[in-house]
């Protein structure tokens, strides 16, 4: 062979030599042990540290919250949806982010929008809320209204003697009120009156007449007398005759009211007051109360808002002349 | 002696000279070089003997297939799944770096194609004034809407991925639990993957100069937890488990629904698992 094609090949080897010795050298020592990539890489990335840690992390300081949270209707989203990423809390992070703005925080969720499913419950915000954030009536870890209707659990009979004693002088010996201004209790869900008391006595609501009486109450004539009403029958309240004002009213109810009061002014959900058969002078005086601020409700403020005199005569006119519910089913506290 | 003969001469010296420093210094770079090519044979060795469990001591990649669900008809596009994912790793908070996004598909009465937006149009974008957080604006409020849905988006951990396929360095690799991940360490940078992959799922850090995907939280999965996005879903539209476990949720799932893939004409074999979604969706 002649020397140069020695020389050459030789130079060839050596550097494929070279080569090999330096990929060998080169290369992470973890490369290849599974494949072509560094076996290292992955318990590195396994080892990254996560940011999110799951109720159960929250549980074991926040109890009585996680209780709440997970026998309600939000138990599908964890703490961490809403108030973001625990890691570092409460070592390095003191306190997590209590969301302020609810109508924007909420709305993600349950501003109606095409797309979303039929079950996803869903508002149109232009007339949900009147303006008014979330929270004021939505407890976010137990959403659902029913969630804050006030517990009853009175003994009729006793609240029947306060009644004599204290009330039936205005409400009527019956509950049924012998006056248009004064409303009759016979049939009321207890668990408004229970709040509604609560309010005179605390003097969240106040009354020339009302909370004078409210406040010699004990929590427990409260409950009695809660009981005592709800146990009444309504039916002995004269459902007024419909007139012209009532047919305009039934509109109105059924765009403004009707969701949280009902269609014939029987709501579903024992924290509203059953309006139907309701003196109409009560109403009126009522409806103006909550337009003036007088009364203090949100829900009611941004309703009574776009109501003029003559509407909430035409609404007190319709729900006056609902006939309230049979004996057997206004007896029932719910 | 001519002139130019000793001008010959000096240079092939001066050469000559050259060559033997280059030589010394070769020769002592050989020495240290020997050193370290003593211990790393020992370190070879060793790394190839010890065994166990990996990656972790607590978690074998080999026992487990994990698979991804995503029912559309559940979700409702609130993009908190977008939100936990950046969060939890770290994605550049911008309307244009995301492991997971949300697609919003609306037929209008008499139009025959789909429009189609995400968290990342700028409209969207407007409606929560920043970059930082996302939410889908109510633009079809009003709209004579015929059909309407989202569908979540995040990276199918391919069962032949062509990303991997393509990666000129081994930086990305599939793992025994059939996870696609990416080694920032040995990521050139040089964006093969990002075009390879046919549903966008890859995006470049221009801070670091390495791609990035979703990784179903590897960090996460490994220590017995859910992926982020799954976690924070409000109404359960993501599923996640190993399909070795015949009662895992994803398990259940697959089994009770009609599921597809994404584009399975590209024979990427997909372990994203779709229900509720039109042909439109790629």
């Amino acid at each position: 062979m002649p020397k140069h094609i020695v020389r050459l090949i030789s130079l060839m080897v050596a550097g494929l030599v070279v080569a090999l010795i330096a990929k060998w050298y080169f290369t992470d020592d973890s490369f290849y042990r599974f494949g072509h990539f560094r076996a290292d890489s992955v318990a590195e990335i396994a080892a990254r540290e996560p940011a999110f840690q799951t109720p159960r992390y929250c549980q074991s300081c926040h109890a009585e919250r996680y209780a709440q949270w997970s026998a309600n209707n939000h138990k599908t989203v964890i703490c961490e949806t809403c108030h973001g990423a625990a890691k570092g809390h409460p070592q390095e992070k003191a306190k997590l982010a209590i969301p302020a703005d609810t109508r924007k925080l909420c709305t993600l969720c349950h501003e109606a929008m095409p797309g979303r499913p039929r079950t996803q419950p869903q508002v149109a915000l232009d007339w949900h809320s009147g303006g008014q954030q979330c929270i004021v009536c939505h407890n976010p870890h137990a959403p659902k209204l029913a969630g804050v209707v006030a517990a009853v659990a009175g003994d009729a009979a006793a609240g029947g003697k306060k009644h004599a004693a204290s009330c039936a002088s205005c409400h009527g010996a019956a509950g049924i009120s012998p006056n248009d201004t004064w409303p009759s209790l016979a049939g009321q869900s207890a668990a408004y009156l229970v709040r509604i008391l609560g309010a005179y006595k605390s003097g969240d609501q106040s009354d020339v007449m009302m909370s004078p009486v409210a406040k010699t109450l004990g929590d427990s004539d409260i409950q009695n007398l809660a009981a005592y009403y709800a146990g009444l029958s309504c039916k002995a309240a004269p459902g007024e005759a419909p007139t012209d004002d009532a047919a305009a009213g039934k509109i109105l109810a059924a765009k403004n009211c009707a969701a949280c009061h009902g269609e014939t002014g029987i709501g579903s959900n024992p924290a509203w007051p059953r309006l139907a058969g309701q003196k109409s002078g009560y109403l009126v005086n009522a409806l103006k109360a909550f337009r003036a601020g007088l009364r203090k409700d949100p829900m009611m403020a941004g309703i009574t808002r776009g109501l003029s005199d003559a509407d909430i005569d035409n609404l007190a006119a319709y729900y006056a002349a609902q006939s309230c519910e049979p004996v057997a089913q206004a007896g029932k506290t719910p | 002696m001519k002139k130019e003969a000793i001008t010959s001469l000096v240079a092939r010296r001066s050469f000559l000279r050259r060559i033997g420093a280059a030589a010394a210094c070769a020769g002592a770079v050989a020495t240290t070089g020997a050193l370290g090519v003593a211990k790393k044979v020992a370190a070879k060795s060793k790394a190839a003997s010890s065994g166990g469990s990996f990656p972790t001591p607590d978690y074998d990649w080999s026992k487990r297939r994990w698979a991804f669900g995503v029912d559309a008809t559940k979700c409702i596009g609130c993009l908190r799944c977008v939100e936990a994912c950046k969060t939890e790793n770290g994605v550049p908070l911008d309307a244009s770096h995301f492991r997971t996004w949300v697609e919003r598909y609306v037929y209008l009465e008499g139009e025959r194609n789909a429009r189609i937006d995400s968290q990342s149009d700028p409209r969207n974008i407007a409606a929560t004034g920043s970059g930082k957080e996302y939410r889908f604006d109510n633009r079809y409020k009003d709209a004579k809407v015929e059909k309407a849905f989202f569908v979540p988006k995040l990276c199918n951990q391919c069962e032949h991925p062509p990303c991997v396929q393509v990666c000129p360095t081994g930086a990305t690799y599939r793992t025994k639990d059939g996870v696609v991940l990416i080694d920032h360490k040995y990521c050139i940078g040089c964006q093969y993957c990002v075009q390879a992959c046919p549903y966008g799922a890859r995006y470049f850090i221009h801070e670091k100069g390495v791609t990035d995907k979703c990784n179903w939280c590897y960090h996460r999965i490994t220590r017995g937890m859910q992926p982020a996005c799954v976690e924070v879903c409000p109404v359960n539209a993501r599923i996640f488990g190993d399909r070795n476990d015949p009662a895992s949720p994803i398990s259940q799932f697959i089994r009770n629904n009609r599921v597809q893939v994404l584009r399975p004409e590209t024979g990427n074999a997909p372990n994203c698992f779709y229900v509720g979604i039109d042909k439109e969706v790629s």
